[in-house]
Formats: C-alpha cells, sequence, structure tokens
C-alpha cells in the first residue's frame, strides 16, 4: 500500500493533473541547472505518476472498499456466532469470544489505515509548492 | 477473508475438543454410582480419543492449519467394581453389586489435565491477540 498511490486516488483528477503539471514545471525549470546524468538518474528513482493513473479507477479506493466489507463481514459474523451462543445452538463460548476478538482487531486494523492514510493526506496538504 | 490471527484455527479446534472432554468427565463423575446403563448393564467409563486433522483453508498459503478433533468416545472395557450390598436391587446371588468401572481419583485427575490444557490454548489465543495488537501499534509514538 503506497500512500502516494493511495491519495492519488482520492485527490480529485483535475487536482491531480495540476499537481502533475506543477511538478512538471519544477523539473523541467531544473533541467537546466542540473546535469543531463544526474537527472535520468532522478527520473529513473523516482518517475513522475502517470496523470492516466488518476483519472481511471483508484486499486487502493478498491481495497480500502474490500477491507471495510471484510470488517463488516466479520463483525457479521460474530454477531452470528453470539447470537448462536445466547439462543442456544451448539456454539461454544471460547467460539463467540474468538469470533468476536477478530473483528476486534480486523477493526482497529481498519482504523489504523484510516489514520495512516490521513495523516499522509495532511503531510501533502501542508506541503509548499 | 483476511485472517489476521492465524494460527487460531488449530487452537479453536482444541478449545473444542477440552470441552468436549471435559463434558465426558462429568458424565463420569455423574454416573459414578450408575448401575443400570442403557444396555441394562453398570455404567462404562467413558474416554475421549483425540485425532489430528488437517483443516483446508483456500485463502492460506501454508496450505492449511493442523487442528484436533475428537475421533471417538469409547467404552473403558476394564471390568466393573464388585462392592458386597446384598440389599441393593441389582445385587447378584452372592450379594455383590457390580459398580461402575470409575476411580474419582482418576476423574479429578483428568479433569485438572483438562482444564490445563483449555488453559494452555487460552494462552495461545491471548498472545496471539496480543502480537496483533503490537504489530497495529507499529509506528505510533510509544
Amino acid at each position: 500500500m503506497d500512500p502516494l498511490s493511495a491519495l492519488q486516488s482520492m485527490v480529485s483528477p483535475q487536482l491531480g493533473a495540476s499537481l502533475n503539471n506543477v511538478v512538471k514545471d519544477a523539473a523541467a525549470s531544473a533541467t537546466k541547472s542540473i546535469p543531463q546524468v544526474e537527472l535520468q538518474q532522478i527520473n529513473s528513482d523516482a518517475p513522475l505518476p502517470a496523470v492516466a493513473g488518476a483519472s481511471s479507477t483508484g486499486g487502493f479506493e478498491n481495497l480500502l472498499g474490500n477491507l471495510v466489507d471484510e470488517v463488516a463481514q466479520k463483525q457479521a459474523a460474530a454477531s452470528d456466532t453470539v447470537n448462536g451462543l445466547l439462543s442456544g445452538k451448539n456454539v461454544s463460548l471460547h467460539q463467540a469470544m474468538i469470533s468476536m476478538e477478530e473483528a476486534n482487531i480486523s477493526f482497529q486494523m481498519m482504523v489504523e489505515v484510516r489514520n495512516k492514510l490521513l495523516d499522509s493526506y495532511q503531510e501533502l496538504m501542508r506541503m509548499q509548492i | 477473508m483476511i485472517s489476521l490471527l492465524t494460527g487460531i484455527d488449530s487452537t479453536a479446534s482444541a478449545l473444542d475438543a477440552e470441552r468436549v472432554r471435559m463434558d465426558v468427565i462429568s458424565e463420569n463423575i455423574a454416573n459414578v454410582n450408575t448401575t443400570r446403563d442403557l444396555d441394562g448393564k453398570p455404567y462404562q467409563r467413558r474416554e475421549v480419543v483425540f485425532e489430528n486433522v488437517l483443516k483446508a483453508q483456500q485463502d492460506s498459503i501454508g496450505g492449511g492449519a493442523e487442528a484436533v478433533r475428537i475421533a471417538r468416545i469409547q467404552k473403558d472395557a476394564r471390568p466393573p467394581r464388585m462392592i458386597y450390598n446384598p440389599g441393593h436391587p441389582d445385587a447378584n446371588a452372592q450379594g455383590m453389586v457390580a459398580m461402575p468401572n470409575i476411580n474419582i481419583h482418576q476423574e479429578m485427575v483428568d479433569m485438572i489435565a483438562s482444564s490445563r490444557s483449555y488453559e494452555a490454548n487460552l494462552a495461545v489465543v491471548k498472545n496471539a491477540r496480543s502480537m496483533a495488537v503490537q504489530a497495529l501499534s507499529i509506528g505510533k509514538h510509544s
């Protein structure tokens, strides 16, 4: 999960395009002062993100959606197990506890992913261009 | 399905198995004086037989988790305890009554063993959980 590519899919295409233009302009102005060999190195190390990537359906968006779905599934499974236990079905106590714990952990992981994403977004918004 | 708590599957099966073992022990202790089982003979001590089973998991990289399950609950074939009690309705001509072949001390020891096994598996669950929580706190400012 690359936070930048994640952001790319979240940022609106217009904003992404303008950001890319700004970065390209900066690179073009830097070409005059930086020797060609070094610039090639920079370019090969960190290629500029393609504008097309921003407008296509974001892979990370799908990933995050899937994650949310998984967490919802786990929570539904946990509540099923607890309901089964309370209604006297053949569910043991530890099964209910374990499924609740799994739901808890996956929810925590989702919250962590969201925090990381928000952090990187705010970091990018603070960036001076 | 993402599996964040790997290793839990084996442990959950072990917890199930220990639960059944505890049920069987309680059955034995409850029937320590039962002279008439369903077949009319004195109650015979039950014991569980565990077996290993490979739990197929579609999405796990390792291919599957080794789990445990109850293979069968079998009767202890040892002869019944004979005690002298002529007044008992099930006493034979010599006044001897066939009591179940259950040794209450053995059942208590089995119960302790089962309870400790359950505890060990719960410790595995606890540690798997705390490992996951610690992994989620990677990169946090203490």
